[in-house]
């Protein structure tokens, strides 16, 4: 007997790359829509993932996502190598921010990405090592079917 | 009910399988992959087609066909009317006025005709009160494109509650024609046929299955390819243009409705944007869902290339007819021509508003049962990797990943793969 199905996918992503951020949340986006994933769901992870591969490309040097999908729960895995958060507790203050100007300028760097992952998925958990790297993992609920 | 002339079919385009050589433009061209050759004959999924049109635009063989309304249809009706859609002002050169080409529409057999330009402008003053007091998601997207709506019900289905909630200005000009008719010339509503006069066969589709209100207002779309030659003929022939008085005063906002761009133009002070062409509709959307773009208030979609003159029915060159469309807004001027306050009192008596929200309507999942829906992602990545990746089109899919996935969905076999077979041979 197979064991529980598991769609497992990693994506690299490049720090400072802004020209090709967002592709790998597009690609979890269409696994989502191929299982049939109800829209909201879509849309939470949606822009949990987008805001996640964001803050990678935004501070760090480089980042992994994982995504993990199984009949119950998608689970998204984001570690990176870069600065690290001095102090978690105020980054995850909506409106807080340590975006450069520049970044600023394009138009990221509000302050809302951790907030917003939080709020938009069913499990968080952030740690992060100063100088090294910063981890995050996502878990939204896939309730029921959409009809 | 009255009369109709409404076709059962569900889309608005068909394959004519006399004229269709097999070859792989349209299956290629198509935004949903809907389309599949099978037997040297293009087949169009139902359940996969949004009626965008492109098939009928790439097709050099004239083998796609749009379905619309015929002339010969309208004597159904004791009392008809014909709302054209603006774009039909932009279709006979720079010297024609609207209410020229409106006096000879009605000629061709109509009881009355009307302007939408003019509903277009009231409109615009509508959903400037609906951004005025939404608090809700943004950004908010136009209704107006028949196409957008159902794209984002089977695409981006959780972008359906961003949908402005009010009708496009040829449902509520109908709507409001009905009754003022009705009660103004003593005739029964259901003995009016209010026919659009159309530069796309989506509005069929929108006319024929509504999504937004049970029963649509108008009764029937004609293109505007149907009645071009009789309305140039009679223009060319006619030595003293005649005028419908009640169209002396046509809206350029309105008339602006027709390019893209133009709705967001008619918007006073909110931050928005505007696309045009199915490509970069998709494009716009996936940053909508992502959540990139909550900047803005207000977007406008249109499926086809620089908005409605683009349409597939339409007769003159897009970039002749945007021309067309710029010389007339100089001429009717930037001037307000609807009252704001009449607009507000419909507007709070819901005049405008959709009847019914716009309901996702997501795809077919791979396999009902998730877990197998799960397996079958991972099956379609392991038969990508024994695939050529050249997207070729010989086994009648688009590309290899669709075909991937129609072996996924066990509705291809993978000998239908011209390398794969090859490669058998080989062994």
């Amino acid at each position: 007997m197979r064991g529980k199905a598991a769609f497992e996918r990693v994506f690299r992503i490049k720090g400072g790359d802004f020209i090709n951020a967002g592709e790998s949340s597009i690609k979890i986006r269409n696994i989502l829509k191929d299982i049939g994933a109800d829209p909201d769901i879509i849309r939470r992870v949606a822009i949990a993932a987008y805001e996640a591969e964001m803050n990678v490309v935004m501070y760090a040097e480089r980042g992994l996502m994982k995504v993990i999908i199984n009949a119950k729960n998608i689970t998204l895995k984001v570690e990176d190598k870069g600065p690290g958060i001095a102090d978690i507790e105020l980054a995850m203050k909506p409106g807080y921010s340590t975006a450069t100007e520049e970044v600023r300028e394009m138009g990221f760097g509000a302050g809302m990405g951790l907030p917003n992952i939080k709020k938009n998925s069913d499990h968080f958990d952030i740690r992060s090592t100063l100088g090294k790297s910063t981890r995050l993992e996502m878990i939204f609920n896939l309730n029921g079917t959409y009809d | 009910m009255g009369h109709t002339i409404k076709t059962r079919r569900f889309h608005s385009v068909k394959i004519d399988k006399k004229k269709c050589i097999g070859c792989v433009r349209c299956m290629q061209h198509c935004p949903t992959r809907a389309i599949r050759v099978k037997n040297h004959k293009a087949v169009i999924n139902e359940e996969r087609c949004i009626d965008c049109g492109e098939c009928l635009r790439v097709c050099p063989y004239n083998a796609v066909i749009p379905i619309t309304t015929s002339s010969a249809d309208l004597d159904k009706f004791k009392f008809k009317v014909a709302l054209p859609s603006p774009v039909l002002y932009s279709q006979f050169g720079q010297h024609v006025m609207p209410n020229e080409i409106l006096a000879v529409v009605k000629d061709l057999g109509f009881d009355l005709v009307y302007d939408e330009a003019w509903m277009c402008e009231m409109t615009s003053r509508a959903i400037e009160e609906y951004l005025d007091e939404n608090k809700g998601p943004k950004p908010v997207i136009s209704s107006t494109c028949p196409v957008v709506v159902r794209l984002i019900q089977r695409l981006f289905p959780s972008l359906c509650d961003l949908i402005i909630p009010i009708e496009p200005p040829r449902e509520i000009a109908a709507k409001n024609l009905r009754s003022d008719i009705a009660s103004e010339r003593n005739v029964a509503e259901q003995d009016i046929g209010i026919i659009h006069i159309t530069p796309c066969a989506a509005k069929m589709v929108s006319i024929n299955y509504p999504e937004t209100m049970k029963k649509s207002n108008l009764d029937g779309a004609l293109s505007i390819q149907e009645i071009y030659n009789d309305v140039m003929l009679k223009l060319k022939r006619t030595k003293t243009p005649r005028i419908l008085d009640a169209h002396s005063q046509i809206s350029g906002i309105g008339i602006g409705w027709t390019i893209e761009g133009g709705e967001i133009r008619g918007l006073k002070y909110f931050h928005s944007a505007s696309v045009s062409g199915v490509y970069d509709t998709i494009k716009i959307l996936e940053d909508v869902e992502a959540g990139k773009l909550r900047n803005i208030e207000y977007l406008e979609c249109l499926i086809c290339p620089d908005g409605c003159i683009g349409g597939p029915l339409t007769v003159e060159n897009r970039f002749v007819a945007k021309s067309n469309v710029l010389r007339l807004i100089k001429t009717f001027g930037g001037k307000k021509r609807v009252d704001a306050h009449f607009v507000k009192k419909l507007y709070k008596e819901k005049y405008f508003s959709f009847e019914a929200a716009v309901k996702p309507k997501p795809f077919a999942p791979l396999d009902k049962n998730r877990e197998k829906a799960i397996r079958k992602t991972e099956l379609i990545e392991k038969t990508l990797k024994r695939l050529p990746g050249t997207d070729c089109g010989v086994c009648g899919a688009p590309d290899c990943r669709t075909f991937a996935e129609d072996v996924a969905r066990d509705e291809a076999q993978l000998s239908g793969c011209l390398f794969i077979r090859k490669n058998k041979g080989k062994k």
